[in-house]
């Protein structure tokens, strides 16, 4: 591990002022925006990119990133902003804005005709696309006539027996316990404020532990599992599990007790293309058709309400923003987690071991 | 050593200096310094079990992969050495194909081996020999398997180039003077090439201690190692205590390698040293 520590931290002391450098010398017609890459970056690259390069002449520097939060506390020190745009995920929103790491976003030329609901507009980020983590079950294994609709019924192996799998973190596997256990959608983060609560639901995990056999780490393994036959039920993200249907896999996304999360958008303090940004975002967030043909290729979808007058019944009904879909569902508490991430996962990574 | 000679080894010095030292000087003061002095990162480690336990499951595996690889590795070598030259640049070969794939490829392909609908299995289901498939993967021994099968060509390129360096006249000297092939083995050449044994067994060693996706996509949930813990505060951006994880990672194997290396050093006779 020494070599890789090493290679992280001081990657991101040396290498990035170093990256600076080049980046440096093409801002003037550059936006570098820091995504995920791969299948999502192809479809930012159609619907946004290309047409905000059209309208201004200025490059999208699509940029396929990790670990953004880190890379962004690394630009803070080295005092070199090299991004002027960042997608990020709910906790590393949380870290970046309570640092101060993000420029406030003026909205009144992000979104000059107020379209988008009050929830989407924070004070530092805007939030561009929705996703969930949901139960997903490969209808094939089920048991004869039996149909899985929640976590309880993850939860009972004697009715739905089978491998299992959950993801390795302690975000979403407590809240899914505590539904398991009968709380209500709307009590999860007070019930989570207290130490109760938190010992109910690992008590909860207890219950499950033994009948998982695999605890997954990258969104693409619950997929791979899913298709071949590893596990029969697993905890996913809505969009690829949509996508192994697609592709004719017998799996069902349950809505249920799934928790919904904003993915943001965010401008880097220190950049020096504000106005392109907040141009880019403007484009991004306003633009009720391209949202739409947007979610009906990764459905991850935007808070835009307009946006579902474009699409079809069936298409609409399988996005994590849909009105039943929405109903069913928590909305994960970035804030929650971010304050108190430390030291669940220390309790989580105990209780893993034992 | 002459005047030119000292002036060879400056090159390989600075590069320690720029890419080793100076690097771990700055995640030692990352450890330590957040923004003054401070141990708190340390105290967090040392204080919780969690950390202790994943610790030394990280040591444990790295020995214990070392050490298969010893087992598996030098038989090969000793094989190929004692193959007639001609034969040997192909075999070493065959032995180093399996490199130029990446970790990851070669970590994707033993899920497909050891999956619930994989080869093996399917194979085992087949031939009527097991009724439910058997649960390989996301187990230890799925670790286990995949970390020696990667590191295995270090081992055996290391035993077999310490092998190159051994006299053989001395084994025909001990037949001549009437030792079986066993104990010619046994007393002369096994003593001669422990040297490349440490060096293999140290290196695999070293290098297991880094490993965090092959445990990632094939461990269980006890599979964690200690790389596993620090990518993720990275992540977090809890460099303080990632950067103290590594230290102490990196201050146990110092010692580790030097005990080892003591330990040897009164069984170890190298080849050039002559004298047995």
């Amino acid at each position: 591990m020494t070599n890789s520590t090493r290679r992280q931290i001081i990657a991101a002391a040396l290498a990035l002022p170093l990256a600076g450098l080049t980046a440096q010398a093409t801002t003037a017609e550059t936006l570098n925006v820091a995504g995920s890459g791969g299948g999502l970056a192809q479809v930012m690259d159609m619907l946004y990119d290309q047409p905000f390069t059209a309208a201004t002449g200025i490059q999208v520097n699509a940029l396929a990133t990790t670990d953004r939060a880190s890379a962004i506390q690394a630009m803070m020190r080295a005092g070199n902003t090299v991004w002027d745009v960042a997608e990020l995920a709910p906790v590393d929103y949380a870290i970046a804005s309570s640092n101060g790491w993000l420029e406030p976003i003026d909205w009144a030329r992000a979104d000059p005709d107020n379209m988008l609901p009050d929830a989407a507009r924070l004070e530092d980020a805007a939030v561009v696309a929705t996703y969930s983590t949901i139960l997903a079950v490969r209808t094939d294994r089920l048991p004869e006539g039996q149909s899985m609709s929640s976590w309880a019924d993850f939860w009972d192996t004697d009715t739905f027996p089978g491998p299992r799998a959950l993801q390795n973190s302690v975000m979403d596997n407590l809240e899914f316990a505590l539904l398991a256990d009968g709380a209500a959608i709307d009590e999860l983060y007070d019930l989570l404020a207290t130490d109760e609560g938190v010992d109910r639901a690992f008590a909860k995990l207890d219950e499950i532990k033994p009948h998982v056999t695999a605890w997954w780490t990258a969104g693409a393994q619950p997929v791979q599992m899913l298709a071949d036959g590893e596990v029969a039920y697993t905890s996913a993200w809505n969009g690829r599990i949509t996508q192994l249907q697609a592709d004719g896999v017998p799996v069902e996304l349950v809505w249920q007790g799934g928790g919904l999360k904003p993915s943001y958008m965010a401008i880097i303090s220190g950049t020096q293309m504000d106005e392109a940004a907040h141009e880019y975002l403007r484009m991004m967030l306003t633009d009720a058709e391209r949202a739409a043909q947007f979610a009906e290729m990764v459905a991850y979808p935007a808070m835009l309400p307009q946006l579902y007058d474009h699409l079809s019944e069936e298409v609409g009904a399988s996005l994590p923003t849909y009105p039943a879909n929405m109903e069913v569902q928590f909305v994960t508490d970035a804030l929650f987690w971010a304050g108190r991430l430390d030291e669940l996962r220390e309790r989580w990574d105990e209780w893993l071991l034992e | 050593m002459t005047l030119s000679q000292k002036w060879t080894v400056l090159p390989a010095l600075a590069l320690a200096l720029v890419m080793f030292a100076v690097p771990v000087a700055l995640v030692l003061r990352e450890a330590l310094f957040d923004p003054g002095w401070t141990l708190v990162h340390f105290e967090r480690f040392f204080g919780r079990p969690v950390f202790q336990n994943v610790f030394r499951n990280t040591l444990m595996v790295a020995g214990i992969v070392a050490t298969a690889c010893l087992l598996i590795g030098y038989p090969m070598a000793l094989y190929i050495v004692t193959r007639p030259a001609r034969w040997r640049p192909l075999l070493l070969f065959l032995v180093l194909v399996p490199m130029w794939m990446s970790i990851l490829v070669r970590t994707y392909a033993w899920m497909v081996v050891l999956g619930r609908e994989g080869v093996i299995n399917h194979a085992l289901l087949a031939l009527g020999l097991i009724e439910a498939p058997l649960q390989m993967l996301y187990t230890s021994g799925a670790v286990y398997v995949a970390m020696v099968q990667i590191l295995l060509p270090i081992m055996v390129v290391t035993c077999y180039s310490a092998m190159t360096e051994i006299d053989m006249g001395l084994i025909r000297a001990a037949r001549v003077c009437g030792a079986g092939p066993v104990r010619a083995f046994r007393q002369v050449f096994l003593p001669l090439s422990l040297e490349g044994v440490l060096t293999g067994w140290s290196v695999i060693f070293i290098l297991s201690l880094g490993f965090f996706i092959v445990p990632a996509l094939l461990g269980g949930r006890r599979d964690a190692l200690l790389g596993n813990m620090i990518v993720t505060q990275v992540a977090q951006t809890n460099w303080g205590f990632a950067a103290a994880m590594a230290i102490v990672l990196l201050a146990a194997t110092i010692v580790l390698l030097a005990l080892v290396r003591l330990l040897a050093a009164r069984f170890i006779h190298s080849p050039r040293e002559g004298g047995v």
